[in-house]
């Protein structure tokens, strides 16, 4: 169960952390 | 700026739509138990990354055709998002593998040719930041891509080609049940949608860029040369 949990906390971390950094990026460039 | 944020609220979402599907609908794998969920992200990121590398094929193939900066620039954003979902695809098949195989890693073709694919990508963003930005560097970051993109049928077709540790495609040899099957194309969808968006966030980032480099860079400074003395004097 524990191998369940960090792989997709692993998954939203790095996907969510990445559209937010996209997205201050953008904000910021814009 | 306001649609970008909506699309990217809408494509979570839909992620979140999905892992209700994973952990709430799909049923629990008889054999290995709720570590398989896994499975359901894991094979649509891998195919997310096999899209956005054949996105980068193409904008390399049309850059080197028409040499259009649009498709340069749609292939430097295709290249980042699949990177990010390789390294998910590899991250979350080892956290399968520990639990199912006894070990995080195994040198077999599937694992190590997608690892390879993570590194051709990587040195194609290198090759990106490193290089002077230009016309030269475009080609070569194009033909780049368009040499790593061998790679994904080797990654896609290892399980077949060589006798692997890693399982084969199950989606295709129709040996999911219903459930799970609705499942994953659900998920796969989402997905798709998830890795749409966040190229497209990249490509308007990618543009805003290079727009302010043409703006910052100096504009050449022509001035009237002074006359040669005459007579020698």
């Amino acid at each position: 169960m524990s191998y369940l949990i960090v792989a997709y906390g692993f998954a939203a971390i790095l996907l969510g952390g990445y559209l937010v950094w996209s997205l201050l990026k953008l904000r910021k460039l814009s | 700026m306001n649609r970008y944020v909506a699309a990217a609220a809408g494509a979570t979402a839909l992620m979140v739509l999905a892992a209700g599907a994973i952990f709430l609908y799909a049923p629990t794998d008889a054999l290995q138990g709720p570590v398989q969920r896994i499975f359901y992200f894991h094979a649509a990121a891998g195919l997310a990354a096999f899209a956005c590398f054949a996105v980068v094929l193409a904008g390399g193939f049309t850059y080197l055709w028409r040499e259009s900066d649009r498709a340069d620039r749609m292939a430097r954003s295709a290249a980042l998002v699949g990177v990010v979902f390789t390294s998910v695809t590899l991250v979350m098949g080892m956290m399968w593998a520990k639990p199912v195989w006894g070990a995080y890693w195994t040198w077999d073709a599937r694992l190590t040719s997608t690892l390879v694919l993570l590194i051709i990508y990587a040195g194609y963003l290198m090759v990106r930041r490193l290089a002077e930005p230009g016309r030269q560097a475009a080609r070569f970051a194009a033909v780049v891509g368009i040499f790593g993109f061998i790679d994904v049928p080797i990654v896609y077709f290892s399980v077949t080609w060589w006798r692997t540790q890693h399982p084969s495609t199950i989606i295709v040899s129709d040996a999911l049940p219903a459930q799970m099957l609705s499942t994953f194309l659900l998920t796969m969808v989402c997905t798709l949608l998830l890795a749409v968006v966040m190229i497209a966030i990249r490509y308007r980032i990618e543009t805003l860029a290079d727009a302010a480099q043409v703006v910052s860079e100096p504009a050449p400074i022509i001035t009237a040369r002074e006359p040669e003395p005459v007579g020698g004097l």
